[in-house]
């Protein structure tokens, strides 16, 4: 399998001395492309410091991140690599849906690919397939406050996958939806990762929603443990 | 994809209400650019429309217009026997305020000889020029004056044989151009009541012990009489090919007056009556600028963190910097051109009905163009600092 993510005796720790707060201890963790991965845990646990860390928004204090063969925060990596392989190689999928209220579902598809160059008759083409991959093509042109949770949320996982990133970060992609609605992002999480290939990182605190997930985490007190294989 | 645009799309309403009050702040200060002009138009308008090569007035004075000259009129023939002076002519200028028919006005009254026409209209837009001795006046259009109208003007009735719309006092005020010894009448003649009270100071000072007998003093009395024969300048036009400096010191030499070219005069005013007036609007142009550009500072800066999880979205998802500065500055550009358009718009359909002249020039419009969209760059630098501060982490929900 390809290794999309690997990451080797990852460690974070907030402030210093006596005061200094161990928020990740150790972690290893690979995944490959078109897994789909759960972090199951507790508030404070280090979930969101995790993926902070794989989004490259927080450095971490010791370890190793390798993301699709390159590894970050190499010497010599500025601000700019950094964001390049944001916009180039990673999706977000956030709780609260996030998509840019001055913009509409098509816009905020087409954002990052206007980010990426791509000529605007093209990046059009490809962000309505993705709408309408995400079955959301016919809201196109509504702005967010007029679509419902889960739709906005879908229009979020077409961004995501604009750039066609090999890594998709989800933290509580249904943390704001009913269970329905919930369900459906997450087969559609399953759908892009199964035909996409594309490795996804689920954090969730809802265990219903990670049903047909190959792997979960339980991360506690900064420890990744008890994997569970569910395939 | 232009984000600034799609998000003034958004808040429409809002943006343009921004747009009105902002726009009215520019209507001021380009109105304030226009009474600055004005100001200065008028102030120099006397000074220009008159034109003479010279101006020959009291010693030691900066008049006739900075400040107050008086010279007996004979002296203008002095003046004319100079080497290099073609033509020197007696000329008047001296504010007042009079009834004209039923309203008591301010103007200004200019006598001058109408024989040699120097300092007088430069252009009749109505009539003829005065070409009488007596009793013709030639007014400012603004002065409300209809052509052929008679009125009652100290002790005498002029007739308006023409109209001007050329040339206001220093102050603003409309002119009235009448014969020199019409305005020396009116300007300088003082009423029988004041006549009575001269004669009685002068006769009571010669009849004191030791000076002169009554009857002496009578018959001195008898022969006086208040002098009107005063003018507040000799206008020169030189001949042709005397030179301006030399004929100037010639004159200061041998009749021992002060004599000053027209752009002299022009550098007096604006050195002098003109100087701190001039400066304040021109402070009050600058400051108006400034709290013009700090509103749009606030506005822009309330507008950005208004939308500061979408800028750390952006950042988050691979957005430069650049996308973010730009979607601030050009926000910022926007609402600084659009405000200064309808500025330009309203102050351009309503300078006509400020009471004292508002003169707009392309200019002017130009320069504060320049300066509001500099400013409006500058201003917009608060709200790409905190932008550019923010981090990406706050679209996680992480500060």
């Amino acid at each position: 399998m390809d290794e999309i993510l690997k990451i080797e005796n990852l460690s974070k720790t907030y402030g210093s001395g006596r005061l200094a707060v161990e928020a990740l201890k150790d972690i290893n963790l690979t995944v490959n492309a078109g897994e789909l991965v759960a972090l199951l845990g507790p508030s404070g646990s280090g979930k969101t410091t995790m993926l902070l860390c794989i989004s490259l928004i927080l450095d971490p204090t010791g370890g190793k991140i390798r993301l699709d063969g390159e590894t970050i925060y190499d010497q010599g990596w500025t601000a700019v690599d950094i964001r390049q392989v944001r916009l180039t190689k990673i999706g977000f999928i956030f709780q609260s849906r996030n998509l840019i209220p001055f913009l509409t579902a098509l816009e905020n598809v087409l954002l990052p690919l206007d980010l990426l160059g791509l000529e605007r008759n093209e990046a059009h083409k490809h962000a309505m397939e993705l709408l309408e991959y995400m079955e959301i093509a016919e809201r196109a042109h509504y702005l967010p406050a007029l679509l419902s949770g889960g739709e906005q949320q879908r229009v979020a996982i077409a961004r995501a996958l604009a750039s066609a990133p090999k890594l998709v970060l989800a933290d509580e992609p249904t943390g704001a939806l009913d269970s329905v609605r919930g369900k459906k992002v997450m087969e559609m999480l399953k759908k892009i990762a199964r035909e996409n290939r594309t490795a996804v990182i689920t954090v969730t605190h809802d265990v219903r929603m990670i049903e047909g997930f190959d792997r979960v985490y339980y991360l506690k007190d900064g420890l990744l443990n008890n994997r569970l294989e569910q395939s | 994809m232009d984000l600034a645009i799609r998000d003034i799309r958004q808040h429409l309403g809002r943006f343009l209400a921004t747009v009105v009050g902002i726009g009215l702040l520019f209507a001021i200060v380009l109105s304030m650019n226009g009474i600055y002009r004005g100001f200065v138009f008028e102030g120099l308008s006397l000074i220009q429309n008159t034109n003479p090569d010279l101006w020959v007035v009291e010693r030691y004075r900066g008049g006739p217009i900075n400040e107050q000259s008086i010279l007996p009129e004979f002296i203008h023939y002095s003046v004319a026997a100079i080497p290099g002076v073609d033509k020197a002519s007696p000329f008047i200028v001296y504010p007042v305020e009079r009834r004209i028919g039923k309203e008591r006005r301010r103007f200004t009254i200019i006598g001058y000889d109408v024989f040699t026409g120097l300092g007088g209209p430069k252009k009749v837009s109505a009539g003829r020029p005065i070409s009488q001795a007596h009793y013709e006046a030639v007014a400012h259009e603004k002065l409300g004056l209809r052509l052929g109208q008679k009125f009652h003007l100290g002790l005498h009735t002029y007739t308006v044989v023409g109209l001007t719309r050329e040339g206001t006092s220093s102050d603003g005020e409309p002119l009235l151009y009448l014969a020199l010894p019409d305005a020396q009448e009116v300007i300088f003649q003082p009423d029988n009541e004041e006549v009575r009270n001269q004669r009685l100071r002068i006769y009571q000072n010669l009849v004191k012990p030791g000076f002169f007998t009554p009857q002496e003093a009578g018959k001195y009395l008898s022969h006086y009489s208040i002098d009107t024969h005063r003018i507040n300048a000799v206008l020169v036009r030189l001949s042709p090919g005397a030179k301006t400096e030399e004929v100037a010191r010639r004159i200061e030499d041998y009749l021992y007056f002060s004599v000053f070219s027209t752009p002299e005069q022009v550098d007096i005013m604006l050195k002098g009556r003109l100087n701190r007036p001039r400066k304040q609007l021109l402070l009050f142009r600058i400051l108006l600028l400034i709290v013009s550009v700090v509103i749009i500072a606030m506005v822009i800066f309330t507008l950005t963190l208004e939308k500061i999880r979408s800028i750390a979205v952006m950042k988050l998802i691979g957005a430069p910097n650049r996308v973010i500065i730009r979607l601030i500055m050009e926000q910022s550009i926007l609402l600084t051109a659009c405000s200064y358009l309808i500025g330009w718009i309203i102050i351009h359909n309503a300078y006509q009905m400020w009471p004292r002249l508002v003169l707009l020039t392309p200019g002017d419009d130009l320069a504060t163009f320049g300066l509001a969209l500099s400013g409006g760059i500058i201003a917009s630098l608060l709200g790409i600092w905190r932008a550019l501060k923010t981090p990406p982490a706050l679209a996680l929900g992480e500060q």
